[in-house]
């Protein structure tokens, strides 16, 4: 199953890429083309919205990683939001749940970014 | 079927995205043979490690102008589930005791992140292929 991304700007001006499918060694090229994108148009607070990730990898993840320099390096910020518990248990794994904050929801994600 | 009846799926492929498909769909298999829920943590665990030595071998096993297909084998009895991938890759005993990388690296954390997932993560060069075993208590 490939990642399919689809883009939105809330009226914050914040950008919310939805995510569905796996984000894996097959899917992560999706996920940083859509990064790309979203940073070559300006836009400094991305909100990742993971409800649709069914797997992610350690690719993905790094995709992720990747997703997080290129934003902050334009002094922006990246959220992640309704991550499922293989996601989370990833995270946790690697530690990178210190790195990531992550929400439970969307809504919450955007709440004060 | 309950969990005490054995389970075998045997699989070959080529290409990266049917490869990781077929991995995907024999963990289903299992896990709608056991009659266990999507949210089981320890088949979870199993298919993350799975997805990651999977991806490694199907990205690095197959060199350039081989025909060799990956194989692929998942088993599963007396409460043990077994994963067999063989590749026609190159050694990589200097890969296996990687550690989990810094968290600014973007790559590099597969390797560790199977052996902490699995019970045993088996690796031997045999001739001109790798085998893999990955081992999980269910």
């Amino acid at each position: 199953m490939a990642l399919d991304v689809q883009t939105r700007q809330t009226d914050g001006g914040i950008i919310v890429l939805a995510a569905t499918g796996r984000l894996d060694v097959a899917g992560a090229p999706a996920l940083k083309d859509a990064v790309s994108e979203a940073a070559k148009n300006g836009s400094s607070r991305v909100v990742i919205d993971m409800e649709g990730i069914s797997f992610v990898d350690s690719t993905g993840l790094g995709s992720v990683i990747s997703a997080l320099k290129q934003i902050r390096g334009s002094q922006g910020d990246l959220r992640l939001a309704a991550p499922n518990q293989q996601v989370r248990v990833v995270l946790e794994l690697t530690t990178l749940d210190r790195v990531f904050p992550y929400y439970a929801t969307v809504e919450e994600a955007l709440t004060g970014f | 079927m309950g969990s005490k009846q054995p389970f075998e799926f045997r699989a070959s492929f080529i290409e990266l995205d049917e490869g990781l498909e077929v991995l995907h769909t024999s963990v289903e298999r299992l896990r709608q043979a056991m009659g266990r829920t999507v949210d089981d943590r320890p088949l979870m665990l199993f298919e993350t490690a799975l997805g990651e030595i999977g991806s490694n071998v199907l990205t690095h096993g197959r060199p350039p102008g081989t025909e060799m297909p990956v194989d692929y084998v998942l088993r599963f009895e007396g409460g043990v589930v077994e994963a067999s991938l063989t590749d026609s890759g190159a050694p990589v005993h200097e890969h296996l005791k990687r550690e989990m990388p810094a968290h600014e690296s973007e790559r590099g954390r597969g390797l560790a992140m199977a052996r902490s997932l699995l019970d045993e993560l088996g690796y031997r060069r045999d001739g001109d292929v790798n085998r893999w075993r990955l081992v999980k208590r269910l």
